[in-house]
């Protein structure tokens, strides 16, 4: 930093103000989108005959309360980790990936199925299937990035669509060529040795995985932040014109964008693979791809916000058990309070209520300032 | 040859019947996409609408009160979306999303607090089949077609009835104005919001005749995410079909006839997975533009703000 542009000590200077203004900013959105899904949340439990504080307090023990909770919320914060950094990327070049889903189906039959032929080299062979998803991945969601740049379809509807596709396809690989000869349909178990180890210490069943999520988070911060091509990225999500103008080319950041949220979100699904299942069975876990939308909106599409989501949305689910134990409330509420936390966090009007004409300028975290047509 | 008769009558009869959740959703995702706004929580309309109709029709005995509890949760679910989209300027897309997950969440936690546990639902009184007397005599189509539940005689008739409103009424003209220009629409003294309010409850009301066919139509009872994507196979035949209601009622058709023939197929000839990945492929090369680009209206996904 230059000498004349350093603020004089002991003052806060009008950049640090600024810093701060746009942290708490970031983080109104969230905060009502959260606040007013948990108060919903609240009735609902006073509906069913509950108190609230005594549900919400178990939800909270299940989630956060002893070693074994946090491990929990960890192991379901994994997969959404990669999941909300596939939307992530694609919305910093103005793209939305509702592929996620289907590309964490990629992932996982990629993991399977390499993670089975390979399983005997252990850790070596659970590198390679790791980065077959990768690749897969990456290959998988180039195409709705290819279709976009050079014929013009729409990347939300083409994303949905793969979506099936790769659900389907994932399906057709475990249960004819890949399938085992086990009773559960499903791809064979992949050796222990490659499988992802647990962490350990307390943490119950929570494994690596988690590591290598935050791993991927800060890789997505330094590539979109730190690398030439992550700022043409960027530029290209911000103001595709001038980024044309400065000689940037809007399809291939497009292709890559989106290229790049596909191998994080089969990345996710084939660390679930090693990780915790250890094989594709089918009908295989379903949702998480869509509920990484949620995880990356609340956290304003940074890769530190998707991480605060992750564990947001993964200890309601990790809790969710603790409370119907403890209540009568039915473990699903938190699905529902997620999904409300979804329905509310990109209401900008609803925002205004609450602090003003500013929440306009506090969107663009959140939203794609175009629409669908052409 | 009789066999071939039967066989090829009951791939037709089947056809429609996997047709109708279809062209249901499709038709009202026609009015919301018309209108500008997105609707891809049809999946989530339908879903609730179904358990709706199982709910009602359980308290009640009566198939048409399920249909009556059906209609008025999915216009529930869609005036939510409405409220995000138009009024509160949520993103459309993800408003879509939440609704499809709030419709899965809210199944699965309605079932434990109704029925007491998820899965499936107890049996309720669906819709019978009603043959209508002569055009059910007809050979080989008669049965098929005219041997089916109302639900199945009320989309019939609701695809005709839309293409007329959409494109020959005050209300279809404005409404598609709303989607195309809707600084025209507001000039000419008509409310945006309230245009895109209509669409959108339309959506939801029409969606949930789709729901409620599957869970008392095909079905008597509620399975948790019965709709397995049918949301999504409809909102493909909206934009395969161009956003017509004949058009999307056409691919709706070949949709239900691939589902169709993969309950029938021998699988050694094609895996089913393939016949059922054909809507989603079909809708992307018609959005990729071969054979004639599939155009949305131009001011979908976006909310109008009055200057």
């Amino acid at each position: 930093m230059s000498e004349e542009r350093r603020e004089p000590e002991g003052t806060r200077g009008p950049a640090f103000r600024r810093w701060l203004g746009n942290a708490a900013g970031a983080l109104v959105f969230p905060l009502v989108a959260i606040l007013i899904s948990f108060a919903i949340g609240a009735l609902i439990m006073l509906a069913t005959g509950n108190n609230p504080i005594t549900a919400f307090g178990a939800l909270f023990r299940g989630a956060f309360g002893s070693p074994l909770a946090v491990g929990r919320t960890l192991l379901n914060a994994t997969p959404l980790i990669f999941t909300g950094l596939a939307v992530a990327v694609a919305f910093r070049a103005g793209l939305f990936n509702i592929g996620g889903e289907g590309q964490f189906y990629i992932g996982a039959i990629t993991a399977a199925v390499v993670g089975v032929s390979l399983g005997s080299l252990g850790v070596f062979g659970m590198v390679l299937a790791l980065a077959a998803c990768v690749v897969t991945g990456f290959l998988w969601g180039a195409i709705p990035g290819f279709l976009k740049a050079y014929f013009g379809a729409h990347e939300v509807i083409t994303t949905i669509m793969l979506n099936f596709v790769a659900i389907l396809l994932a399906t057709y690989l475990a249960l004819n060529p890949f399938r085992s000869e086990g009773l559960v349909p499903g791809t064979e178990a992949i050796d222990l040795a490659a499988r992802i180890p647990f962490i350990g210490i307390g943490l119950g069943r929570a494994n690596y995985g988690f590591v290598f999520a935050l791993v991927a988070a800060a890789v997505v911060y330094l590539f979109l932040w730190r690398t030439k091509r992550g700022f043409e990225i960027r530029a290209v999500g911000l103001s595709p014109g001038a980024a044309s103008y400065a000689g940037m080319s809007i399809g291939l950041n497009t292709v890559l964008a989106l290229a790049i949220g596909g191998a994080f979100a089969a990345l996710g699904g084939g660390v679930e693979i090693l990780g915790v299942y250890g094989k594709m069975s089918i009908p295989f876990v379903s949702g998480l791809g869509f509920t990484g939308i949620g995880v990356a909106l609340l956290g304003r599409n940074h890769p530190a916000g998707v991480v605060l989501g992750a564990l947001l949305f993964g200890g309601l689910t990790a809790g969710s058990q603790e409370m119907q134990f403890a209540t009568d409330v039915p473990l699903q509420l938190a699905n529902v309070i997620g999904a409300i936390i979804l329905l509310l966090v990109t209401a900008t009007k609803l925002v205004e209520l609450i602090v003003g004409k500013r929440a306009r300028a506090l969107a663009s975290g959140t939203h794609l300032e175009r629409g669908l047509g052409q | 040859m009789e066999d071939f008769i039967g066989a090829l009558g009951s791939l037709l009869a089947s056809t429609i019947r996997n047709a109708t959740p279809l062209i249901f959703a499709a038709l009202g995702g026609m009015f919301s996409e018309r209108s500008g706004v997105v609707n891809i929580g049809l999946e989530g309309l339908m879903l609730i609408a179904a358990f709706a109709g199982v709910v009602g029709a359980s308290l009640s005995g009566s198939a048409v009160v399920g249909l009556g509890f059906g209609l008025a949760a999915g216009l529930v679910f869609a005036l939510i979306h409405a409220l995000m989209c138009i009024t509160f300027e949520a993103d459309q897309i993800i408003s879509g999303t939440a609704i499809n997950l709030l419709a899965l969440g809210g199944t699965g936690f309605l079932m434990v607090l109704i029925f007491g546990s998820g899965g499936t639902s107890p049996r309720v009184s669906g819709f019978k089949e009603v043959a209508i007397p002569l055009l059910s005599e007809i050979p080989l189509v008669g049965p098929a077609l005219f041997s089916q539940s109302l639900l199945v005689y009320l989309m019939y008739l609701l695809v005709p009835i839309t293409w007329f409103v959409v494109f020959r009424t005050p209300f279809g003209l404005r409404l598609r104005a709303t989607g195309e220009v809707p600084e025209a629409v507001d000039t000419a003294g008509v409310s945006v919001s309230r245009m895109r309010y209509y669409g959108v409850a339309l959506s939801g009301l029409l969606a949930a005749c789709g729901g409620v066919y599957l869970s008392m139509g095909i079905l008597s009872a509620f399975t948790e995410n019965m709709t397995t994507g049918r949301g999504f196979i409809a909102l493909a035949a909206l934009i395969f079909g161009r956003w017509n209601p004949i058009g999307a009622a056409g691919a709706a058709l070949l949709f239900g006839f691939g589902l169709a023939v993969t309950f029938q197929a021998p699988q050694e000839v094609i895996p089913l997975e393939f016949i059922q990945m054909l809507p989603y492929v079909l809708t992307i090369v018609a959005l990729a533009g071969f054979g004639g680009r599939a155009i949305a209206p131009a001011a979908i996904g976006r909310p109008y703000r009055k200057e």
